[in-house]
């Protein structure tokens, strides 16, 4: 397992706890929170902890990808069991859609 | 067919939000309170944030209930040390509010492999703990179990399956206690061809579990159907006492005895013999009890030791106890003849599981007019329980289950039960003989091995080394096979050592005795339920999780 921290900048907070998928072999599951007293509001701390390691740059890049387009700030946390970046983005977009803030679509 | 929305298809929220009535949703203990398995991240293995168990309170056509979802995706559904304690403590606190005058009914829905091997020895307490809470609230409320696939119910959760007020089934479903592949794995192919989907279901599946009185529903992957046959059984009550599929050793016998392992029946042909009802069936006339050559086991040797001047009487065979005026002391042991050929050396089969809950349930009916019952004593020096196609079919699970269910009621009823382990205590076997115990005492000694699967097994299902096991073991505790770090979990009443563990000395002996009647009396002025468990001293440093659990779920028990 190999934990990864990201920080995105972001727009707006999200406006309540959210929390998508299951840690089922090739998913994952995200909480998201907003952000709390202290923390910042124009920026997404991204917490991923995945069971398959040395996939870095690929995490960074699916993340940047998501928070680019969709740039709610809070606490997101990834538990993840091998998800494939397609999976991934997914697991994303229901997150923001159950934020209501599905952006712009690609 | 295109209108039927599939329960199958669901996680466990899904699930249990499908069962209960709408907007009546409440999930305690959930994924931002962050009750995570503390033992997985150190392992390399990525937790989950509820550990992959939904409790849920709401109600059912307005009854109360609280549903245990098992989210059969992450681990396998696998019990740990805290999923296990989230339902446990829900069905604890069910039987507090349902004894405070407002009936809770519980469901489990069980999809579960067993016992999570990453958290072995604190899954398996969890799963006698569960077994216990189950038995505790079954008689004020009822608690219905859901098998609806795909993952099954299987390991000693099955147990908890078979204590059940009623058990609601798919046709998807598997109910099992060893899975087909751990099968073929101990026994070879030949035993069970764990690539045969067809044999799969011919055995473990809801449509035989139905037809041959093992579950009680079978329902298609339908969510409002599974929600109509839910409501239906929390309106149906609680059963009454001594008529529970567990509590019915008379079934249990004459139905193990229609089987027969040289000749066995098909799966068909079983539900021909047995019927879809849970009531006596014909026996066939069976040869007396043959006179045994017992093999020489530390099992037996204890069981002689300690019971004295009594005489050894065998119950079957492989099932011996030795009665005093003050204790009933019992063993399962090897039988080289035993007919049911997986359960030669030892391990706790189907006639084993019937003849322990026989002698434990005649103690209680023979001390039922006395103040002072006397104590069952569980030698425990068993191999595991017995993998075979045969006990499956038969329904190991269920006859395992009276056995917990006789070892419940005895302690209930105010008999101390202390197991003694003095050798090997696996699984599925310990779980049966053994964990319903008030106390539990284990020899100090190398040979001395108590775990949720040997060491071989669970280094092939964990696709791991037994290096790599060993190694993980010395720094998960409930992971190791050494009983010194097995008596750091918070279950262990006195870790003895003796001089020979193998043919015990006088002294040994004494020293042993003495222990014994020690931890009776404590079984006498401690708890009647396994709470002990979780407040010794150890369990304060080991099981903190499994207190957490506790706590928050009885914080949020009623909402603020």
């Amino acid at each position: 397992m190999q934990t990864l921290n990201y920080r995105f900048p972001a727009t707006r907070a999200v406006p309540g706890a959210i929390h998508i998928g299951v840690v089922a072999s090739g998913d994952l599951e995200i909480l998201v929170q907003p952000p709390g007293d202290g923390d910042a509001t124009d920026s997404a701390a991204v917490r991923v902890r995945t069971s398959v390691n040395g996939f870095d740059t690929v995490w960074h890049d699916v993340l940047e990808r998501f928070f680019t387009r969709i740039a709610l700030a809070g606490t997101w946390e990834l538990n993840d069991f091998g998800a494939t970046p397609g999976v991934v983005t997914l697991r994303l977009r229901q997150a923001a859609e159950a934020a209501g803030a599905n952006g712009p679509t690609s | 067919m295109l209108t039927r929305r599939s329960f199958i298809e669901l996680d466990a929220l899904g699930r249990a939000t499908a069962l209960l009535d709408p907007g009546s949703v409440r999930v305690l203990a959930g994924p931002f309170d962050r009750l995570e398995s503390p033992w997985l991240a150190p392992q390399g293995i990525t937790p989950q944030a509820d550990d992959g168990t939904v409790i849920a309170r709401g109600t059912a056509d307005g009854r109360p209930v609280v549903i245990a979802a098992i989210e059969q995706g992450f681990q396998g559904g696998g019990t740990g040390e805290v999923s296990g304690a989230k339902i446990s403590q829900a069905l604890l606190l069910a039987a507090a509010e349902s004894r405070a005058g407002a009936p809770t009914a519980a469901v489990i829905l069980f999809e579960t492999g067993g016992v999570r091997l990453q958290e072995a020895n604190l899954g398996l307490n969890a799963v006698a703990e569960i077994c216990s809470a189950i038995l505790d609230l079954r008689p004020l409320a009822p608690v219905i179990g859901i098998v609806a696939g795909t993952v099954g119910s299987f390991g000693g959760m099955s147990i908890a399956a078979g204590l059940c007020t009623r058990l609601i089934v798919t046709p998807q479903a598997r109910i099992g206690l060893n899975g087909p592949a751990v099968i073929e794995q101990e026994g070879g192919v030949g035993e069970f061809d764990s690539s045969d989907h067809a044999l799969i279901w011919a055995v473990d599946g809801g449509e035989q579990r139905c037809a041959t009185a093992l579950a009680d529903d079978l329902i298609p992957d339908d969510a409002d159907l599974l929600r109509t046959a839910l409501i239906d059984a929390v309106h149906g009550g609680v059963t009454e006492a001594g008529q529970h599929r567990s509590q019915r050793l008379d079934v249990l016998a004459s139905r193990l005895a229609t089987l027969d392992p040289s000749d066995p029946p098909s799966p068909d042909d079983l539900r021909r013999l047995w019927g879809p009802h849970y009531t006596p069936v014909p026996e066939p006339p069976t040869a007396g009890a043959t006179k045994v050559d017992h093999p020489k086991t530390r099992g037996r040797s204890w069981l002689r030791a300690l019971g004295g001047d009594a005489t050894l009487e065998q119950v079957i065979p492989s099932v011996l106890v030795a009665t005093t005026k003050t204790a009933r002391y019992l063993a399962v042991v090897p039988d080289p003849d035993n007919r049911f050929y997986r359960a030669r050396e030892g391990q706790v089969g189907l006639t084993e599981s019937l003849a322990v809950a026989q002698a434990v349930h005649d103690l209680i009916e023979a001390d039922k007019d006395e103040d002072v019952k006397r104590a069952i004593i569980a030698v425990v020096d068993l191999p595991s329980q017995a993998y075979g196609r045969i006990e499956e079919m038969g329904g190991l699970h269920q006859a395992m289950a009276a056995t917990v269910d006789a070892y419940h009621r005895a302690r209930n009823a105010g008999h101390p039960i202390v197991a003694f382990v003095v050798g090997t205590a696996l699984s599925g076997g310990f779980l049966t003989h053994g964990l319903q115990a008030n106390q539990i005492l284990a020899l100090d000694d190398p040979h001395v091995e108590i775990h949720a699967m040997h060491e071989a097994a669970a280094a092939r299902i964990t696709l791991r080394t037994v290096d790599e096991l060993n190694e993980l073991a010395k720094t998960i505790l409930p992971m190791s096979y050494r009983v010194e770090d097995w008596a750091k979990l918070g279950f262990c009443d006195g870790l003895l050592s003796v001089e020979n563990a193998d043919s015990p000395t006088q002294a040994d002996v004494d020293k042993v005795f003495t222990a014994i009647v020690d931890a009776t009396e404590r079984a006498r002025r401690g708890p009647l339920d396994l709470s002990n468990r979780l407040g010794s001293e150890a369990a304060v440093a080991t099981r903190r999780a499994s207190r957490a659990v506790r706590e928050l779920l009885a914080r949020q028990w009623n909402p603020e």
